[in-house]
C-alpha cells in the first residue's frame, strides 16, 4: 500500500472532478460517501479507483439522502467524511446539511451545480448559490467556496475538510459542471510540504474509555421542546458562526479604488469577468472587478466599501440572480447602481461581459 | 406474562432521565427495557452507538447511558450505517417507528438489508403515527380509525398494512437476522434484540427486529383493551417469531 | 500511411487526450484524400465528446457518426446509449477511427460492434499524457494498460495543456517508450499541439513519429 497519495508536488493535467478526488485523498479524506449525479460522477469514479491503493473506504447509498446522513454517521464517528452531489441531488442533500448544521457537524460536500429548476441540464449552472448558501429549514450556518479553477478546486477542497473540523460548520465547495468537465494543469501536492497542518478529527462518539468510569456518554440531538431551548441553541450557534465568519471570507477584487464600474461574479463566471475587465483596463476603462470566494459567509463588509466608492456594480451570473441577492442583503442602504447579466444555467464569455459593460458606461 | 424475575432496570439505562417520557401504557419503554437487557447480558455498553428517530422514538434519546445519535425522521438507518461504515468496531442500533422505517425511511430500510450492512435496526410497530396525533401508518390495521382513517383504513383506498419482516427478510441475504417479537413476551424480545445484536457484532450481516407496541393514547384504549389489540388484533396481521435466521442459528417460532 | 484500409481505435485514460488524438488521426487521413469515417464510442459521456465538432469536421470530408443534439433529447442523462450505426460502424467502406470512452471496462466496448473478427486491419492504441496521476510513471502506465485488455499500440500525448514544453513532451516519450518495452508494444507516435510539435520536428527525442494536432475539443463543452 503507497504511503501518501501525492509524494511533494507535481504538476498534473486533470478534469475538475479528479482533482476533487485527488484533493480530498490528499487532505486525508478518510471515506466518501455518494450517490451517482452528472456531473460530478467522475469524484466517484476516481475515488473508488483511489482509495483502496491508500486504505480509504467509499459507500454507494440509494439515494442523496442517505449520502447525506452516512457522510453525518462518517463524521460522527470522527473521520474526514464527504459527500458529492449536484442538482436535484443538492436538493435532497438539504435535508441531512440542516442537521449538520444545527448539530455543528464537519461534513464537507462538494456540489457541481448543473442546470435547473428540476433535472433540467446535466452541464453547467450556478443555480445552486442560494440553496447551498441557505438551504435547508435554517438560518444558512454553512461555509460554501465558490471555486473558479483547478487550481483552487484542489487547494478549496483541501482548505474545506480544514474549515469545517476547525470551526464545525458544514462545508461546501461549489463548483459547477464546466469546472468539472473542463481539462486544466494544476500543481497537484501533498499538503505537508506546503506547511499545511491537516487539523485533527475527534470522534463524537465512542471516545475513549468507560462509560460510568471514565466516560460519559454522549447524547447528541436535533430536536428541542421549547422554543426558548430552540432559541438559545440558535443564539448560540449565530454568534459562534459571527465571530468566525471575518477569519474565514475570502475575496479578491482589482481595480476598485477608481473602478465606475465593478463587475460582481464568482466561481468560474470570474474568469470571463476577470479576462473582461483585464481587457477593459488596457482599453483605459475604468472598470473593476470583485469576486467573493465565500458565498457563505459572505464578504459584505469588503463589498460595500466598494459599493460606496462606484458608480455601478454589474453582477454577472449563470442564474437569474441569485448572487444578485447575496449581493443586494449585504449591500443594503449603498445608493450604488446595480445592473446585471443574468444568463441562468449558461455559460458567459467574457466578450459579452465587455460588450454589457461599454453598454453601460 | 412472567416478567418478575426480570431486572427493575437495566444497568444501561440513564438513572437521570428517568422516569421516562412516554406515556403511560406505552409499549416503548419495554422495548427499551429489552434491549437495555439485551445490552447488558453482552456486556456492549461501551461500543453502542443508538441512533434513535423522529416520532415518539426521539424520546429515547436520552434513555441510556450509552452514546446516542437523535436523527431525522426516517433517516436513522443512514446515519448509523455511515458511523458502522466508518468505525466497523461500533455496535450501531438504529431505532424507529413504523412511519420511520416503512413509510419516509423505507428506501433506507430496504437498501441496507439489501447491503447487508452490519448494522441493527429495531422499529417499534404501534400502526399509527404516535407522535404528530395518530394517523394511518404503514402499519395500521384494515378497519382501524385514525385521524386520517376517521372511517377505518379501507384497503381499496389505502392498501393492507406492510409486512415488514417478511419484506426485510425477502431482501436480506444468507446471514441476515429478522424476527418480529412483542411486547407481550418481554423474555423472547430480549432474546430476539439480543441475537440481532449479536449477529451484527459477529459480522454476519443485517439484523432486524420488528416489535408489536402499544399506544393507548392514540387507540384510547384501557388496560385490557390495550393488551388485547396487541396480543390479538395486531397478531391476525403479524405473526411472531423469526423470519430469517441464518444457517449456523437454528430458527425459532411463536408456536 | 500504407496502402490498406486503416481501422483504429484510440483507447486512454479519462482525459487523456482519446478524442483529440481520434479527431486529428480522421482528418489526416481524410486531408491525404482517403475515405474516412470517425466514431464517438464514448459511452460515458457521449453527448459531450464529438458532437459539438461534427459539423466542422463533415466539412473537412471526414464521416462522423456521433448523437446529434437534437436526437438526444429524452435520452435522460448522459446516459450510455449506442447509435444503431455505432454497432456498424466497422463495416463501413474506407477507414474508421473509433473514438473508445474511459471506463473500468477498456476496450470491451469493441465487443458491442459488428465484424471485430473480420477486420485484422484494427488496431487499439492506447493515449498516454504522464501528467495525469493514474499514468505518471512506467508501472502505473503497465498497470493502467494491462487494464484495458487487448491493446496494440501506445501513444505518448504528454502535456499540461497551454504550459507544455518541449522538454515535457520528451519526458512523457522516454516514460512511455520505457513502459511500452515492458508491455512488448510499439509506441506509435508522440502527439502535440502543432505550434509545439513544429519545434520538435517530424521525430521526438526517442525517435517516435510526431503527430501535430489541431485543438477541436476545447470547442466542445469540454
Amino acid at each position: 500500500m503507497a504511503d501518501k497519495p501525492i509524494e511533494g508536488e507535481k504538476k498534473a493535467f486533470m478534469t475538475g472532478n479528479e482533482v476533487v478526488a485527488w484533493a480530498a485523498l490528499a487532505a486525508g479524506a478518510e471515506i466518501m460517501y455518494g450517490y451517482p449525479i452528472t456531473p460530478q460522477n467522475e469524484i466517484m469514479h476516481y475515488w473508488t479507483r483511489l482509495a483502496p491503493k491508500f486504505n480509504r473506504k467509499f459507500l454507494q447509498t440509494e439515494d442523496e439522502l442517505s449520502a447525506g446522513f452516512t457522510t453525518i454517521g462518517g463524521v460522527l464517528a470522527g473521520k474526514r467524511a464527504f459527500t458529492a452531489t449536484a442538482g436535484p441531488g443538492n436538493t435532497l442533500m438539504q435535508e441531512p446539511m440542516s442537521m449538520a448544521e444545527m448539530m455543528r457537524l464537519p461534513t464537507v460536500v462538494v456540489i457541481q451545480q448543473r442546470g435547473g429548476p428540476s433535472t433540467a441540464t446535466v452541464i453547467y449552472s450556478q443555480q445552486e448559490v442560494t440553496m447551498t448558501t441557505y438551504g435547508g429549514n435554517g438560518e444558512g450556518l454553512r461555509i460554501v467556496y465558490s471555486t473558479s479553477n483547478h487550481q483552487e478546486l484542489f487547494d478549496y477542497t483541501i482548505k474545506a475538510f480544514n474549515t469545517a473540523w476547525k470551526y464545525r460548520f458544514p462545508t461546501f465547495i461549489l463548483g459547477d459542471g464546466y469546472q468539472a468537465k473542463m481539462r486544466e494543469s494544476l500543481t497537484i501536492y501533498d499538503p505537508e510540504v506546503r506547511g499545511i497542518e491537516m487539523v485533527p478529527t475527534t470522534p463524537y462518539v465512542l471516545r475513549p474509555g468507560q462509560i460510568g468510569v471514565n466516560r460519559e456518554p454522549n447524547h447528541l440531538r436535533n430536536t428541542y421542546n421549547t422554543e426558548e431551548e430552540l432559541y438559545e441553541v440558535l443564539q448560540k450557534h449565530i454568534s459562534a458562526y459571527n465571530e468566525v465568519a471575518p477569519e474565514i471570507v475570502e475575496y479578491q477584487e482589482f481595480g476598485t479604488e477608481d473602478a465606475e464600474i465593478v463587475v460582481v461574479s464568482h466561481g468560474v463566471v470570474f474568469r470571463s469577468c476577470k479576462g473582461a475587465v483585464q481587457e477593459l483596463r488596457e482599453e483605459g476603462l475604468r472598470v473593476g472587478y470583485f469576486r467573493p470566494i465565500t458565498l457563505r459567509p459572505f464578504p459584505g463588509e469588503q463589498l460595500r466599501k466598494v459599493a460606496e466608492r462606484a458608480r455601478m456594480l454589474l453582477i454577472v451570473e449563470s442564474a437569474y440572480g441569485q448572487l444578485a441577492k447575496l449581493v443586494k442583503d449585504a449591500i443594503f442602504g449603498c445608493s450604488v447602481r446595480i445592473e446585471g447579466l443574468f444568463k441562468p444555467g449558461v455559460g458567459i464569455t467574457s466578450e459579452e461581459v465587455v460588450t454589457k459593460v461599454k453598454e453601460l458606461l | 406474562m412472567s416478567n418478575h424475575e426480570l431486572p427493575r432496570m437495566p444497568k444501561s439505562w440513564r438513572l437521570e432521565s428517568k422516569p421516562h417520557k412516554f406515556c403511560p401504557g406505552c409499549g416503548h419503554g419495554l422495548v427499551l427495557k429489552a434491549l437495555g437487557m439485551a445490552i447488558d447480558e453482552l456486556g456492549i455498553q461501551d461500543r453502542v452507538v443508538f441512533g434513535c428517530d423522529i416520532g415518539c422514538s426521539l424520546l429515547a434519546w436520552d434513555f441510556f447511558n450509552v452514546d446516542t445519535i437523535q436523527t431525522h425522521h426516517g433517516r436513522t438507518t443512514p446515519v448509523v450505517t455511515g458511523v458502522k461504515r466508518a468505525n466497523p468496531e461500533a455496535i450501531v442500533i438504529a431505532y424507529m417507528g413504523d412511519g420511520g422505517g416503512y413509510a419516509i425511511g423505507s428506501q433506507h430500510l430496504v437498501n441496507a438489508a439489501a447491503r447487508n450492512e452490519l448494522i441493527t435496526a429495531i422499529l417499534v410497530n404501534n400502526t399509527n403515527y404516535g407522535m404528530t396525533g395518530g394517523q394511518m401508518a404503514p402499519t395500521t390495521l384494515p378497519g382501524q380509525k385514525t385521524e386520517t382513517t376517521p372511517y377505518g383504513r379501507d384497503v381499496k383506498e389505502a392498501g393492507y398494512p406492510t409486512q415488514g419482516p417478511e419484506m426485510v427478510a425477502a431482501i436480506a441475504r444468507e446471514g441476515a437476522y429478522v424476527a418480529r417479537g412483542t411486547i407481550a413476551n418481554l423474555k423472547q424480545l430480549t432474546r430476539f434484540i439480543k441475537k440481532a445484536l449479536q449477529n451484527q457484532m459477529e459480522g454476519r450481516g443485517f439484523s432486524f427486529v420488528e416489535v408489536l407496541s402499544a399506544c393507548p393514547t392514540n387507540w384510547r384504549t384501557n388496560a385490557k383493551d390495550t393488551w388485547e389489540f396487541v396480543e390479538k388484533e395486531m397478531t391476525k396481521y403479524f405473526k411472531v417469531g423469526e423470519i430469517k435466521v441464518p444457517a449456523a442459528e437454528g430458527g425459532e417460532t411463536d408456536e | 500511411m500504407g496502402e490498406g484500409r486503416i481501422v483504429e481505435a484510440f483507447i486512454g485514460e479519462y482525459a487523456s487526450g482519446k478524442s483529440e488524438n481520434a479527431v486529428n488521426r480522421a482528418l489526416m487521413l481524410a486531408r491525404a484524400g482517403r475515405k474516412v469515417t470517425l466514431v464517438d464510442l464514448d459511452l460515458v459521456e457521449p453527448f459531450y465528446t464529438l458532437r459539438p465538432i461534427a459539423r466542422k469536421l463533415e466539412k473537412e470530408g471526414v464521416r462522423v457518426i456521433a448523437w446529434e443534439t437534437s436526437e438526444t433529447m429524452g435520452l435522460g442523462e448522459a446516459g450510455s446509449v449506442l447509435k444503431p450505426e455505432m454497432r456498424w460502424a466497422l463495416l463501413a467502406a474506407g477507414d474508421v477511427i473509433l473514438d473508445i470512452g474511459y471506463g473500468v471496462h477498456g476496450a470491451k466496448i469493441l465487443n458491442m460492434l459488428e465484424g471485430v473478427d473480420q477486420t485484422p486491419e484494427l488496431k487499439v492504441y492506447a493515449v498516454i499524457n504522464i501528467f495525469r496521476p493514474m499514468t505518471s510513471t512506467v508501472d502505473a502506465i503497465v498497470e493502467f494498460v494491462r487494464s484495458l485488455g487487448r491493446v496494440d499500440g501506445l501513444i505518448n500525448n504528454s502535456h499540461v495543456g497551454e504550459e507544455t514544453t518541449i522538454e515535457m513532451v520528451c519526458q512523457g516519450a522516454r516514460v512511455v517508450a520505457e513502459a511500452a518495452a515492458k508491455l512488448g508494444l510499439p509506441v506509435i507516435a508522440t502527439s502535440a499541439l502543432k505550434p509545439l510539435a513544429e519545434k520538435i520536428g517530424p521525430r521526438d527525442c526517442v525517435g517516435n513519429p510526431v503527430w501535430p494536432l489541431q485543438r477541436f475539443m476545447d470547442a466542445s463543452f469540454w
